[in-house]
């Protein structure tokens, strides 16, 4: 009995470490190849450790890869993806939060069904939409332009964002509201003094939540940005395809971790918030 | 309802002050939601090819995405895709979070490990994925210098079994979420019902089979819901991974509503194919949501 | 002077009322208790008074105001809720301040406020923590010290007690009852407990479905329920409810009792006036207390004791009167023990009779 349970364990532990390595296996990939040189990685394979480290394809991938017409590395892209990502994060949490304060604790005739109709966005298809927006932003003259990425980002967060705070409110108890009523606080005291301060952790979330949808996109980039305004993730995809003739791994696979980065620095310092966000709402049961 | 069950509201402020809050966000999506998929459906039914056109053809555009032998490619794949991505990375998932559910020394870092694909953009899985795959460096001269020199692996390029290589990209990248919904319902799961059946004499798998597992239908329902809907929607994966080639051999709906719509000049026909996923998405999802705001209703 | 008054008061959601019809007046100073099994109404009618909810149709006054368009603010009211509702963010000075910080009271004064409410309920040593690092009881001072520092002409209990264990929930209705007696301010307390209710109530309102089934003093509520429900809900153990039926015998209308020991006639005090009722049925309503151990020779009920289950002062004796069981309370050292015979007595004074179709007392 003692003996099957002990190989029980060991069988345990090895199929968990055999599933480690098969998560990171192309993380390591990805960070061996961007150090070798494109000779090495011809010479040697996939999974051997790199014989002389290069940055090389770091550099290039940064400023110097061809991403098309032009050769100017990621470095452009980035930082389209960074005035992208902050105010179109900021604007939609902040609308999500104040939506899930009314949907939660101010309640009217009707505010129901508008739940239910901004709920529904969370889950259309957003092929659906691309037509008339792609049509709408060129009437505002927000055509490919990052402004006009942060809008569609913003319009279609809130349905998310919404949701998000509005579940976490729901979870506050009314009595809180009607004491600070009753204390003679109003709608915005009550917000910021009592609702806001205790929001810390759903804030944290969604914060993470709508970085990573937002940083992540790539639908949104590629129909409604062209030229300097695309985003990175835009950027990577246009490298890895560039038709040169020489395929360069080394660089592609130092793009792709340049493209990662911002979410999986976010994933290692608050993961609790990310795995809260990702399962937040799913698990009832 | 005569009367509506909410707080006694006094003053123009506290009258109107959440109406006017909520007032953007009930716009943007009335018309940028609901007005552009009545857009889109509009479109759907004219003649547009390049450029918007608002003549009438009825079911026209329907009709050619019918007959259309990338279309049919293109939901083929989704089927193909989909079952397999649903089945692989739920079978991989809910394994992963019962062993994990083992009080094993070191669960957090696993689960950080299994989950950390989730972060990454598709458009990053797929470039990795692809440096992996293809035949010339990739794992098939890893397997040659192994010594397996019969060995070939050439679904990135095979028009046959392209499709199978966003399977595997995409599971890799999933199946941590499905491992951390299972876990987190496993945690929510009594002790004492496990502890009663454990008194009763039953064995650990018969235990999960028959107590545990079955407690978790609400996750496994959510779980399938959210998984079919990432497989409706997969669209960067695909772009990165394979571009829908070789030919068109791996175009899923998503591929193909953006080629029609943006690369080939039948905005109609794209048109057409957006409103057929949507109509799949909401087959989906309006039962599921009409269950779910009925049970909290009730609850 | 009134204090409070509620006319006509209704509250439906659609198709569901659940308030019909309520009517209360209180004078300044009372303790007015709202009491009912959950989902009668109390805690709805409540909100009302605080404005925190609307009344469908009907009027509030609190004082010689009209308050139905007064915002909860407004009202000069401050409530005690049942979850206690302390910010968790605040510590409990902010958490008593907060209300004289948005009133705009002058720094000093909220200071010599929080000193004097937290001196009166012993919190002063806790001011600096957060409600998170404090016990039950407490965060119920706590809250309390909260509506002090109001200073209104109206509180609002809202089941204060209800979260506490029973050693704390005795004491606190001690100090409840202690500070209502210093500060002579107007009370309404929601519960659920009929024991509350009792030993804090100067006016007592029963409800039930919306319905206030009687509204008057502790006493009149325990001798003269109006009816079968309140009769059962106050009190404890509950009333004895036999049924029965009226009878005459030599001139005196009375009810025929059944015990292990035999039928026996017990004529009822002004038994004439149910003369024109004489053999229909009736419940006859007697409190454990008021089935009385009877002296040697007094004409008794010979009752097979079934159980005993002695609370220390008491003892309540189990046993069985028309078929139905009924419980007797009486003194240890006359108590049975199961198996015995007890010769039992009612005390007719005390004894009530209710028609089994209205359910209205009839004496």
């Amino acid at each position: 009995m003692h003996d099957q349970n002990k190989l029980w364990r060991i069988a345990l532990y090895g199929v968990l470490l055999y599933a480690a390595v098969y998560y990171l296996l192309p993380l390591y990939v990805m960070v061996t190849t961007s150090v070798k040189s494109m000779d090495e990685i011809r010479a040697g394979n996939l999974i051997a450790l790199p014989m002389s480290i290069t940055f090389d394809a770091w550099t290039k991938a940064w400023a110097t890869a061809c991403t098309g017409v032009d050769c100017n590395g990621l470095s452009g892209y980035f930082w389209n993806s960074v005035k992208m990502v902050i105010p179109a994060v900021l604007i939609s949490t902040s609308l999500g939060a104040l939506n899930g304060y009314v949907l939660s604790k101010w309640r009217f005739k009707g505010s129901e069904l508008t739940f239910a109709l901004i709920l529904f966005g969370v889950f259309i298809p957003f092929q659906v939409v691309l037509l008339p927006m792609a049509q709408t932003l060129g009437w505002f003259g927000l055509a490919r332009s990052v402004a006009g990425l942060i809008f569609v980002h913003v319009v279609f967060g809130i349905a998310s964002t919404t949701l998000f705070f509005r579940n976490y409110y729901v979870g506050i108890p009314d009595e809180l509201i009607k004491a600070a009523r009753l204390d003679g606080a109003g709608f915005w005291r009550i917000f910021f003094k009592v609702v806001l301060p205790m929001s810390t952790p759903i804030v944290m979330v969604v914060l993470i939540w709508q970085f990573t949808q937002i940083w992540n996109d790539f639908l949104f980039g590629v129909v409604f940005s062209s030229g300097d305004s695309q985003p990175i993730t835009v950027g990577l995809n246009n490298l890895a395809n560039t038709s040169t003739s020489v395929k360069e791994y080394n660089v592609d696979m130092a793009a792709a971790i340049i493209a990662a980065l911002p979410t999986i620095v976010v994933y290692v310092l608050a993961g609790k918030y990310f795995v809260r966000g990702l399962t937040a709402g799913a698990v009832k049961g | 309802m005569t009367q509506f069950n909410g707080p006694a509201q006094y003053g123009f402020a506290e009258r109107w002050l959440p109406r006017l809050v909520l007032a953007p966000s009930f716009l943007l999506t009335l018309v940028f939601v609901y007005g552009f998929i009545a857009w889109n459906g509009y479109l759907s039914f004219t003649a547009s090819r390049l450029l918007p056109n608002y003549e009438w053809v009825g079911l026209a555009q329907y009709e050619t995405l019918f007959a259309n032998e990338r279309a049919w490619v293109a939901v083929k794949n989704l089927f193909i895709f989909g079952g397999l991505f649903i089945g692989g990375g739920m079978a991989m998932g809910i394994l992963l979070a019962v062993f994990l559910d083992q009080k094993i020394r070191g669960e957090g870092v696993l689960r950080t490990l299994y989950l950390y694909p989730m972060a990454l953009s598709f458009i990053v899985t797929g470039t990795a994925w692809k440096w992996m795959l293809n035949p010339g460096l990739g794992l098939e001269k890893l397997v040659h210098d192994w010594g397996f020199t019969s060995f070939t692996f050439d679904w990135l390029v095979n028009p046959d079994m392209s499709i199978y290589t966003v399977v595997i990209a995409g599971i890799w990248q999933s199946s941590g979420f499905v491992m951390a919904l299972f876990l987190a319902g496993l945690r929510g799961i009594d002790d004492s019902i496990i502890k009663a059946a454990q008194i009763d004499g039953a064995s650990l798998p018969r235990i999960y089979w028959r107590i545990v597992l079955p407690a978790l239908r609400p996750v496994f329902f959510s779980t399938l819901m959210i998984l079919a809907h990432i497989a409706i929607k997969s669209f960067d994966l695909v772009m990165a991974l394979t571009g829908g080639g070789p030919g068109f051999s791996s175009d899923v709906p998503a591929t193909f509503m953006y080629a029609s719509a943006f690369t080939r000049g039948q905005m109609g026909v794209g048109a057409a194919s957006a409103m057929m996923m949507l109509a799949t998405v909401a087959a989906i999802v309006v039962p599921y949501l009409y269950s779910e705001l009925r049970g909290s209703r009730n609850a | 002077m009134g204090a409070l008054a509620i006319k006509n008061v209704t509250k439906r959601f659609g198709d569901t009322h659940i308030l019909k019809g309520i009517d209360i007046h209180i004078d300044a100073g009372q303790f007015l208790i709202l009491v009912g099994p959950s989902g009668c109404g109390k805690s709805t009618l409540m909100n009302i008074i605080a404005g925190l909810e609307a009344p469908t149709s009907g009027e509030v006054q609190i004082g010689e105001r009209v308050v139905n368009d007064v915002a909860p603010k407004d009202r000069d009211i401050a409530m005690v809720f049942q979850s206690y509702a302390l910010y968790p963010t605040m510590n409990v000075r902010q958490n008593i301040a907060f209300g004289m910080e948005t009133r705009g009271v002058p720094r000093k004064e909220q200071e010599e406020t929080i000193t004097r409410v937290s001196k009166m309920l012993q919190i002063d040593h806790l001011l600096d923590r957060k409600p998170g690092q404090l016990s039950g009881g407490q965060r119920q001072r706590v809250a309390m010290g909260r509506a002090l520092a109001r200073n209104p002409t109206l509180f609002l209990f809202d089941e204060p007690l209800s979260n506490l264990d029973a050693k704390l929930r005795v004491e606190m209705r001690t100090e409840i009852k202690q500070l209502h007696h210093r500060l002579k301010t107007t009370i309404v307390y929601v519960t659920h407990d009929q024991i509350e209710a009792m030993t804090l109530g100067d006016r007592i309102a029963v409800m039930k479905d919306g319905v206030i089934q009687q509204f008057g003093s502790p006493e009149e509520i325990y001798e003269r329920p109006a009816n079968l429900f309140v009769a059962g809900f106050i009190g404890s153990p509950s009333m004895n409810f036999i049924d029965c039926h009226l009878a005459e015998q030599g001139g005196d209308v009375g009810i025929s009792l059944q015990s292990e020991g035999g039928v026996r006639f017990v004529p009822l005090l002004d038994g004439r006036r149910f003369a024109d009722r004489l053999g229909q049925k009736v419940i006859l309503g007697v409190r454990p207390e008021q089935i009385e151990v009877a002296e040697e020779g007094e004409p008794a009920l010979e009752c097979k004791v079934h159980l005993t289950e002695p609370t220390g002062p008491d003892t309540m004796i189990f046993t069985q009167i028309n078929g139905k069981e009924v419980i007797a309370r009486v003194h240890p050292r006359a108590a049975g023990r199961p198996g015995d015979s007890m010769r039992l007595k009612l005390d007719v004074r005390k004894v009530v009779l209710f028609d089994p179709q209205t359910e209205a007392r009839l004496n």
